[in-house]
């Protein structure tokens, strides 16, 4: 069926209008029912919004630069995403009250990280290790990277 | 392949849902980091290859259910398990390395290397939002046991974008609300969500249009709040939502009972004979048949019934079903086909 203004599109949205005593079966595309106001216009999203304010913002040392992921302060301004979890603290100075804006708060005040646990990253390290220790053929080595994988519950290595 | 659409229609997935006439279906999930490997933005393809290595032996170690390499799987596949809501359009269009976790009863999915490590997601049918989230809580916690999560005194989970720090928790609700459409209340509505820091969206989330009386409704904030607080504050919004739904349908039930009779009994005759039908055409006369049984007018079908279709009759879903590329006509043929079966199999009363 198509929309009954713009008589082009096919109708997606349908309503009955029941004002004034008078039922009238309404259907509209997408456009021209936010063109009535029937549905609202698309939102900006909240990456658009932050997007939006840092490039209002000016630094003079747009170079600033994370020295893990060598991301500096102008690459996110523009892209608006982190390279790695230090840029926060690099970029916190300048973005503290961009994020504020979009988040509506500066404080965490959920669940926390549980300190510890890379189980699961010690056994990628270790076993990576070990192929490494088996390709030049140091045996003695590899027995001891493989006591290592059984101490944290890893058999069959 | 199919079977990892099947769960999403699966009994199991369809019993104990609240609201299941009005809430469609509820997602809750948290994005979260690895320490010490680069984000989406300054990823490498041989970290991104690490990150999918550590998170199937971590995910392997604890759980059951299947881990899928995603790079390894066709187009079709692939957008089954996007239409399934099981994977986002974003990780489908990543070249790296990337991967989904699909829990054993199919109510939890992790999405490793999209715009996050790692998403953990929790869905259910109806509203159902503290099991959902407890259910993404439980993997969240033994994961981060076994990976070590990127973590900020003060911004809590570092996500790669600052609008999801803090919790990184992200709850929706796919709400139907016909009512509120036909009445014409739904703008003002959706207005006050806004002023209420909630985001709508389309059926397939940011971006999507909406379609077939289908809205999404979500948190916009993740940070400054307890977990808790953010899905009590989205469940409390779900309940005056579904209320004034409710008051909406007796509303036009006492205005305009034949009109919308019609339109639903129609609907049910249009979906029963058609012999060619679009995707779109599916969701909007199934939204005037979850209407009806909402309102009591049809009771020969079942809720069940119509997410069944729904799923089944989505583009990428209904050529998997019949197990064969198929050209859209092709496809709107077969998609008529696939819905007299079902229905023919279920008798009126």
């Amino acid at each position: 069926m198509l929309c009954d203004d713009c008589k082009k599109k096919p109708a997606s949205i349908f309503f009955k209008d029941v004002s004034g005593g008078q039922i009238k079966e309404v259907h509209l595309c997408e456009d021209c029912a936010k063109k009535k106001g029937i549905l609202s216009e698309k939102k900006l999203s909240p990456l658009e919004v932050l997007q939006k304010l840092l490039k209002n913002t000016s630094h003079e040392d747009e170079n600033v630069i994370c020295p893990v992921c060598f991301l500096n302060l102008a690459e996110f301004k523009k892209v608006g995403r982190f390279g790695c979890a230090n840029c926060l603290n690099v970029f916190e100075p300048y973005i503290k009250t961009m994020i504020k804006e979009v988040q509506n708060s500066e404080k965490h005040i959920g669940k926390r990280a549980k300190p510890g646990g890379r189980r699961a990253i010690e056994v990628f390290r270790l076993k990576e290790e070990l192929r490494r220790a088996l390709e030049k053929e140091a045996y003695e080595d590899a027995a001891q990277i493989r006591d290592k994988l059984k101490t944290l519950g890893v058999e069959n290595v | 392949m199919f079977d990892n659409i099947k769960w999403l229609i699966s009994p199991e997935f369809n019993q104990e849902c609240e609201e299941k006439e009005i809430v469609v279906s509820t997602r809750t999930r948290v994005a979260r980091n690895i320490e010490g490997i680069p984000f989406e933005i300054k990823m490498k393809n041989q970290d991104a290859e690490k990150l999918v290595q550590v998170v199937k032996s971590a995910l392997e170690m604890n759980f059951k259910g299947k881990y899928l390499d995603l790079n390894k799987m066709k187009p079709l596949e692939k957008e089954s398990l996007f239409e399934s809501h099981l994977i986002s359009p974003a990780i489908i269009k990543k070249e790296q390395p990337t991967a989904v976790f699909i829990s054993e009863k199919g109510n939890v999915t992790v999405m490793v290397n999209e715009e996050d490590h790692l998403r953990i997601q929790g869905l259910s049918c109806g509203l159902n939002l503290t099991n959902t989230a407890s259910a993404v809580y439980e993997f969240e916690e033994i994961l981060g046991q076994e990976l070590g999560y990127a973590y900020n005194e003060n911004y809590g989970f570092i996500t790669s974008c600052p609008t999801n720090l803090g919790t990184g928790l992200r709850a929706s609700v796919l709400f139907h609300l016909p009512g509120l459409v036909y009445t014409n209340e739904i703008d003002k509505i959706l207005k006050s969500t806004y002023s209420l820091g909630m985001t709508v969206r389309g059926l397939y989330g940011e971006g999507t249009e909406i379609k077939g009386n289908l809205f999404q409704i979500s948190n916009q904030h993740t940070l400054g709040f307890k977990e808790d607080e953010l899905i009590e504050k989205i469940n409390k919004f779900a309940r005056m939502l579904i209320d004034l739904e409710r008051k909406a349908r007796d509303v036009i039930m006492k205005r305009a009972r034949f009109e919308l009779e019609d339109k639903i009994y129609r609907s049910v005759a249009i979906l029963r004979s058609a012999r060619l039908i679009n995707s779109d055409e599916v969701l909007n006369l199934l939204s005037a048949v979850r209407l009806g049984i909402g309102l009591g007018i049809i009771n020969f079908l079942e809720i069940n019934v119509l997410n069944e279709i729904m799923l089944i009759t989505r583009p990428g879903n209904i050529q998997l079903y019949y197990g064969e590329i198929l050209e859209e006509q092709e496809r709107d043929i077969r998609r008529a086909e696939y819905i007299r079966n079902r229905l023919a199999k279920i008798e009126t009363t």
